[in-house]
């Protein structure tokens, strides 16, 4: 979707630091030009298909049909994606970009670990020094994503100031960027922060929702008749739901953090119920989660991915004029529909990515055997494998931990000498 | 009254003939950091002790141009639920105390926004405060702001930096009114030195498309660094370093920082 000159309606812009000006328009500019270059699209095309395995597979899932008894379901596998999630989808694009604009490093927020990781791969390839700033929070909850994007050479520097959340490394991010801006990009992993960003996520994004136009074609003559999708930030949402924006009759549904409960501090609900207001911060007008007096306020859910204060301008605008459903799913709802999902049709889903099965779960059978819902599988989860034993309340798990435990080469300068071989 | 550049144009003019460095200090206090009360308190010593131009920022849970001091800074005194109604009253009384001095209002556009930008200028300029800096409201985005500044009589302080393009640092520069803040290199604030004829040139070049008083922040924590500024610059900013010297030792190192680097 084009943006008004970075704006979607009253959402966007670029509201940043000064210092920033020159790198926002160099930016801008890299992005209008290579968008418009065939030969930076076939070459992003060849990446997408050579690095990540692209196009991703619409499955049909037939035991969840007949278990709903109404619509038929397809997923998007995105999950099958190289890094097992569609932030790689992004992560391609803007590496090709700062290849083009000759810069040396990226910068990249995360809050899971899964944009981090997307990140430190791509960088590793391209052969670009890296920089991850992650929540101390989030370091510690997701240590084997931190351990993965050390091994691939990257930085990884905990945040420590505030919430120590994904918000709090966006801050971190851009701060380097304001000092770094001569040989650094700022690889932002969602469709949030300053024009040209948001479009230009979408725009990289925008692939699964093409894909998936061609493949309902090819497997069933027709368009789908809704969309699901999980909103975070809300690029796997922009990237399903954009392609299909002239085609009213094609219903998006974006599901949010329902975490735990309705109160402040319990959810990342921003758009469903109101319970984010206009706001301008991180570079950008859009709806964010604040108190009264324009403070961000923490948020919460079982998924990391989908822990967010704001959202998209372009997800806010599109739900503002009604062309978007937002509705939200909540924590247990999330493991439920990721626990069938598994023993249904043998595919394990991320936590974020089960936001979108709940929400099309509670839906499916209210809808008719003629219709098809497509659900994006944001990515996989193996990576929630310590949460999601958890949260099933899986016995033997903590005893694994323990024996691993035991096994574990206390001396731990013996180990990093033996075996990580950096330092970090 | 007289305008933000003519008070400050008077009293650079009179410090030409004291004892101190002829450069007015402008100081920077986080309001409701560590608390409320003891951060009006430190700006009430600051006036006492005749600080020309009192910087206030307004704290944000996201203050992403700022450094580590001042970004921990801001998250303590979030926590102490600052008001930005209760701020605005509370500065104007600090006003018409020390008429003397000027206040100025800095902080993110978020907490503004909630306030209501209309309303914003109108209570800064009822409460007599001379100036509002906003560094994440870009100046093409500001039209209505402007509007508001000029009809109530406030003065939008704008930012150029050593990376704003010549063009563009023209056009803020030239539109400049009551100062032009300046920041010394790039980067968020807090970090240390910089070279000094880059400094020279920098300054220079600004000063060929505006008669507007210059303050130059972001770094100065030293003697020498103010020293370079005589002659280039109207107003030295103290952020970052203040904020550090009061961590450690409260009002009295604060002011003794100030002593350290004559412009108290
Ligand atoms: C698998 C997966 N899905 C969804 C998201 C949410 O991001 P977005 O809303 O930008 O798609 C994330 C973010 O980390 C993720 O890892």
């Amino acid at each position: 979707m084009m943006s008004d000159n970075g704006y979607y309606g009253q959402y966007g812009g670029s509201y940043i630091p000064e210092i920033l000006y020159t790198s926002q328009q160099q930016v801008q500019q890299a992005f209008d030009e290579a968008r418009n270059d065939p030969a930076f699209i076939q070459a992003l095309e060849q990446q997408w298909q050579q690095y990540s395995g692209r196009p991703t597979p619409l499955t049909f899932c037939a035991n969840l049909t007949e278990h709903f008894g109404g619509a038929q379901i397809y997923l998007k596998r995105e999950d099958l994606n190289h890094s097992g999630a569609h932030k790689m989808n992004n992560v391609i694009g803007q590496g090709l970009l700062v290849k083009r604009m000759g810069k040396k490093r990226v910068i990249a927020e995360t809050g899971a670990g899964q944009h981090g990781i997307a990140t430190a791969l791509v960088a590793a390839r391209l052969g670009l020094e890296c920089t991850i700033y992650m929540g101390a929070k989030d370091v510690a909850r997701q240590y084997p994503n931190v351990f993965w994007m050390r091994q691939l050479g990257a930085t990884v520097i905990p945040v420590t100031t505030g919430s120590q959340t994904l918000r709090d490394a966006l801050d971190e991010a851009l701060r380097d960027w304001s000092g770094s801006y001569a040989d650094s990009h700022y690889l932002i992993g969602t469709s949030c922060g300053c024009a040209p960003f948001p479009e230009m996520v979408s725009f990289f994004q925008s692939v699964i929702g093409r894909e998936v136009r061609q493949q309902s074609q090819a497997q069933f003559g027709a368009l789908p008749d809704r969309l699901y999708a999980c909103v975070g930030g809300g690029s796997n949402a922009c990237g399903l739901f954009l392609p299909f924006m002239d085609e009213a009759q094609v219903e998006k549904v974006g599901v949010e953090a329902g975490g735990k409960g309705m109160a402040l501090g319990e959810h990342s609900i921003r758009l469903s119920h109101d319970l984010g207001q206009p706001g301008i911060a991180q570079g950008f007008a859009s709806i964010f989660l604040q108190d009264n007096q324009g403070q961000l306020q923490e948020t919460h859910s079982i998924a990391a991915g989908l822990d967010y204060v704001g959202v998209s301008p372009i997800i806010a605008h599109l739900a503002e004029q009604g062309q978007l459903r937002m509705t939200y799913a909540s924590d247990q709802d999330v493991v439920d529909a990721c626990t069938l999902l598994l023993r249904k049709e043998g595919i394990i889903p991320a936590l974020e990515s089960s936001h979108a099965l709940a929400a099309a779960f509670r839906e499916a059978g209210t809808l008719s055997p003629q219709q098809r819902i497509v659900i994006n599988l944001s990515g996989r989860g193996d990576k929630d494998i310590f949460n999601v034993a958890r949260a099933v309340q899986d016995a033997e798990f903590p005893q694994f931990l323990r024996s691993y435990l035991r096994e574990y080469p206390d001396n731990l300068q013996l180990a990093s000498d033996a075996g990580q071989g950096r330092a970090v | 009254m007289p305008t933000l550049s003519e008070f400050i144009r008077a009293r650079s003019q009179a410090l030409q003939t004291s004892e101190r460095l002829p450069l007015l200090a402008m100081t920077h206090v986080i309001y409701g950091y560590p608390t409320v009360e003891a951060s009006l308190a430190w700006m009430r010593r600051l006036l006492e002790q005749g600080i020309e131009l009192l910087e206030v920022q307004f704290p944000f849970s996201d203050p992403v141009a700022d450094g580590p001091t001042i970004v921990a800074a801001c998250h303590r005194a979030v926590e102490n639920q600052p008001q930005m109604q209760l701020c605005l009253q509370q500065l104007g009384q600090l006003q018409r105390d020390f008429p003397q001095s000027r206040i100025l209002l800095m902080g993110y556009l978020n907490p503004f926004y909630r306030y209501g930008l209309t309303r914003l200028v109108q209570d800064a300029a009822a409460q007599g405060i001379a100036g509002l800096i906003i560094p994440d409201l870009p100046m093409e985005r500001a039209g209505q702001f402007r509007r508001d500044c000029t009809d109530h009589g406030v003065e939008p302080i704008w930012l150029v930096t050593p990376a704003t393009p010549a063009e563009r640092l023209a056009s803020i520069a030239r539109q400049a009114t009551g100062m032009l803040y300046c920041v010394s290199r790039s980067g968020v604030t807090g970090q240390k030195d910089g070279a000094q004829q880059a400094l020279a040139d920098y300054l220079s070049t600004i000063r060929q498309h505006t008669d507007a008083p210059l303050a130059v922040g972001f770094g100065i924590r030293r003697r020498v660094q103010v020293e370079a500024l005589v002659g280039q610059a109207d107003i030295a900013i103290v952020g970052s370093a203040l904020l550090e010297a009061y961590n450690a030792g409260g009002q009295e190192a604060g002011l003794a920082l100030l002593a350290s680097l004559g412009i108290i």
